[in-house]
């Protein structure tokens, strides 16, 4: 189709458009689109960034991480891929985090546990008491309100003072004398920022796969889950959701999590023809159990997990029963009474790395330990964590690993959260 | 005159033959009604054919009683019947052998520094709980004992061991009343509904909506699962109180999981009961709370549980004492 044709075409459409009672709009449309026509080829715009801390991933670690290292001091931006914080517990819908408590006692607390607590009593619900022995171990999650929560987190991001940038997404990852340059892409944004650490938050590890160090990903990924309500409403943070298994969820990129997600509403769609219920509830998307780890500094084996391991450059607390999920389901191994795992500093830190950590599911663990650790609190715990050691980093031109842990132990404390170790 | 003899005899001796086998087939296989009642009720006509056998030979019996070995006789039988009555070890050893009998065996004991209980509900499962007592353990003003069975729900199966407090309005064990009586309610509410079924089905309908107790009241189909792969676990709890010391009851508890076998758990100590507000429904409800610091004294009746589970007869249980 030739310039002079589409000239043709958009008159007659434009006279035709004027009749009818839907001309209003497609006329407008139909005129924004002909002006578009008039500017420079190169549309998007290219947009700089100079921060002190980048954290790629807003899910359950990266919008705490965010938020501790702006409150810590640290110019911070956040990039996202999707349209709002909150990660498993807003877009993946497994608004029940947990677990904060362990043996009667709150182990993890922070800014994770501000959120959550904030939302809570704003929504009107109720908190878990933690003297009560559950009898089940999933019973002191905390029910919450995932819309109010995705609000909350970006408020909080604003008080602090972190930029948020959604739809956006690293592409590619320079070294620079002082940290990095990253180069993200939104639609209609490019991004350049240049920033002093990184603190990768994706939940694979992408950043830290992008830069060639090395990952572990197991053969075949725990299944994910799509969560959903047929037939009743979703009251948000009170009842349980449904949810059905998305065997061989990967998110490891676009392609495969689009797999994910087609799989998982295709069974949903099913599921609604078999039992002719109304769907009142879908998230957008596949909440994802597994992906890559990282290969860190030190990893955290099954042993250390069940052990109760004190590390001794442990900066948070953990609490879940290794918890694999599989084709037939899943059979949870509670932990031993009293026992509660800790997370080192070093198993968020990529091996031979600077100025780069992690946080969340993707830290540096066997396969076992990682089905206790990747849930919702302790990557609250680890994300405060990696918040703090990347903004004491950055002030000092140092690498997290480098920050005396004596500073971060104390700053962790400062802002509310427990360390293992430490009254 | 003879042929009543040889008929009396002859009854004797085949009622005798049917009273040998079904007493051993008994003794070796599980419960069967219509093996233990053959032999109860041949037993019952045994005795009165015995009678007339007597009768019958009234003149060499009489004589036999006059020998000296009617001393040994009867010494004979009086330390079979004490030593069958009692029960020492030995003999309980060989009761545990039989199908029938090993299962009745929920035999509990106490000593200074261990209460210790036995419960088979097949010859192939056995239990043994060894309760190794604390400091504060007194076995002169022994605490009160509850141990029980809950399924993967969380209601109770079966009680092992009931306190001893004889004053039923006094729950000195709260948690134990409490999963009890919400057993026994479920267990007459479900009778009343299968008889509501049976009035039902007699009447012409064929069934009837509502609530339904889909499971089972018998311990066995939690304990001895059919498809023994399937996770079903169950849980053994012990609930413990020293009376007049101030302090609420303590539970202790350990998962079973038969298709992950294990032969020794220890049980571990979950917490102390409280009545919480009833539900929606008006249902009382209790919860367990992690024991804090007003607990001393009861924190050292028990020094150590160990639960031991023989499920093929390859672990060698503790001994009864």
């Amino acid at each position: 189709m030739n310039s002079s044709q589409q000239h043709t075409d958009r008159r007659h459409f434009l006279q035709k458009s004027v009749f009818g009672t839907a001309a209003a709009g497609l006329a407008i449309a139909s005129t924004s689109h002909a002006s578009a026509q008039t500017l420079p080829a190169a549309a998007e715009p290219e947009v700089t960034s100079d921060v002190d801390v980048l954290v790629v991933g807003g899910g359950t670690a990266g919008h705490v991480a965010a938020i501790q290292a702006a409150r810590a001091g640290a110019k911070t931006l956040i990039v996202e891929r999707n349209s709002q914080l909150g990660g498993t517990t807003t877009t993946g819908g497994v608004a029940f985090p947990g677990l904060f408590d362990a043996w009667g006692k709150q182990v993890i607390a922070g800014i994770g546990w501000e959120l959550v607590k904030e939302s809570v009593e704003l929504d009107g619900g109720s908190l878990p008491n933690f003297a009560k022995v559950p009898e089940r171990h999933w019973q002191n999650q905390v029910y919450t309100n995932q819309f109010l929560y995705a609000i909350l987190a970006e408020e909080k991001c604003a008080e602090a003072g972190v930029e948020i940038a959604y739809y956006e997404f690293p592409q590619a990852v320079t070294k620079t004398h002082d940290g990095w340059e990253v180069d993200c892409a939104g639609f209609g944004t490019k991004r350049r920022v240049r920033c002093k650490q990184i603190i990768d938050c994706t939940g694979g590890a992408e950043v830290v796969g992008m830069l060639g160090f090395p990952r572990l990903r197991e053969e075949e990924r725990q299944p994910g889950s799509f969560l959903f309500m047929l037939g009743q409403a979703h009251q948000p943070g009170r009842n349980q959701i449904h949810r059905l298994y998305v065997h061989g969820a990967d998110s490891t990129n676009s392609r495969t999590a689009t797999e994910a997600n087609l799989t998982g509403r295709k069974s949903i769609l099913a599921k609604v023809r078999k039992e002719g219920k109304q769907l009142m509830h879908l998230q957008p998307e596949t909440g994802f159990r597994e992906s890559y780890r990282i290969e860190g500094e030190t990893m955290v084996t099954v042993n250390d997990y069940t052990s109760g391991r004190v590390f001794d450059d442990a900066i948070s607390f953990a609490f879940y029963p290794v918890d694999l999920h599989t084709k037939t389901g899943v059979r949870p191994k509670p932990l031993k009474p009293g026992t509660v795992p800790t997370i080192p500093l070093r198993a968020l830190i990529p091996k031979g790395s600077r100025n780069l950590i992690v946080a969340g599911r993707c830290v540096s663990s066997d396969r076992l330990a990682n089905s206790g650790l990747r849930v919702q609190a302790s990557c609250m715990g680890m994300g405060q964590a990696a918040g703090v050691a990347a903004a004491l980093a950055a002030k000092t031109g140092t690498t997290p690993l480098e920050v005396p842990l004596s500073e971060i132990h104390a700053m962790l404390r400062e802002h509310g959260q427990i360390v293992p170790g430490h009254a | 005159m003879d042929r009543k003899r040889s008929f009396v005899s002859l009854l004797t001796a085949s009622s005798f033959l049917v009273l040998s086998v079904t007493g051993i087939i008994a003794f070796v296989q599980p419960f069967s009604i219509q093996v233990v009642g053959l032999h109860a009720l041949i037993g019952f006509l045994f005795v009165g054919l015995i009678v007339l056998h007597i009768g019958n030979n009234s003149k060499h019996l009489s004589r036999y009683l006059r020998s000296k070995t009617v001393w040994l006789t009867s010494g004979i039988t009086v330390a079979a019947s004490l030593l069958f009555f009692w029960q020492p070890a030995p003999v309980k050893r060989v009761l545990g052998l039989s199908g029938n009998l090993g299962p009745a065996l929920e035999r509990f004991e106490m000593t200074d520094d261990e209460l210790s209980f036995h419960y088979s509900p097949s010859p192939s499962y056995k239990m043994a709980l060894a309760v190794r007592t604390g400091e504060t353990f007194d076995v002169d003003r022994p605490p009160q004992v509850a141990i029980w069975l809950e399924n993967a729900s969380f209601y109770h199966i079966k009680t092992l061991l009931q306190p001893t407090e004889s004053d039923p309005d006094l729950a000195v064990l709260p948690y134990w009343d409490f999963k009890v009586r919400g057993w026994e309610k479920a267990k007459r509410e479900a009778e009343e509904r299968e008889s509501l079924e049976e009035r039902m089905k007699e009447s012409g309908i064929d069934a009837i909506t509502g609530a339904t107790q889909a499971s089972s009241f018998d311990p066995a189909a939690y304990i001895l699962p059919p498809e023994s792969d399937v996770p079903m676990p169950y849980r053994l709890l012990i609930e413990i109180d020293q009376p007049g010391d101030g302090q609420p009851s303590l539970v202790y508890a350990v998962e079973i999981d038969n298709a992950d076998p294990r032969a020794y758990q220890l049980l571990e100590l979950m917490g102390y009961p409280k009545r919480e507000e009833d539900d929606e429904e008006g249902k009382e409800v209790w919860a367990l709370y992690y024991v804090d610091e007003r607990f001393d004294s009861a924190l050292e009746l028990i020094d150590s549980a160990l639960l031991t589970i023989d499920r093929d007869g390859e672990i060698h249980l503790p001994k009864s004492k």
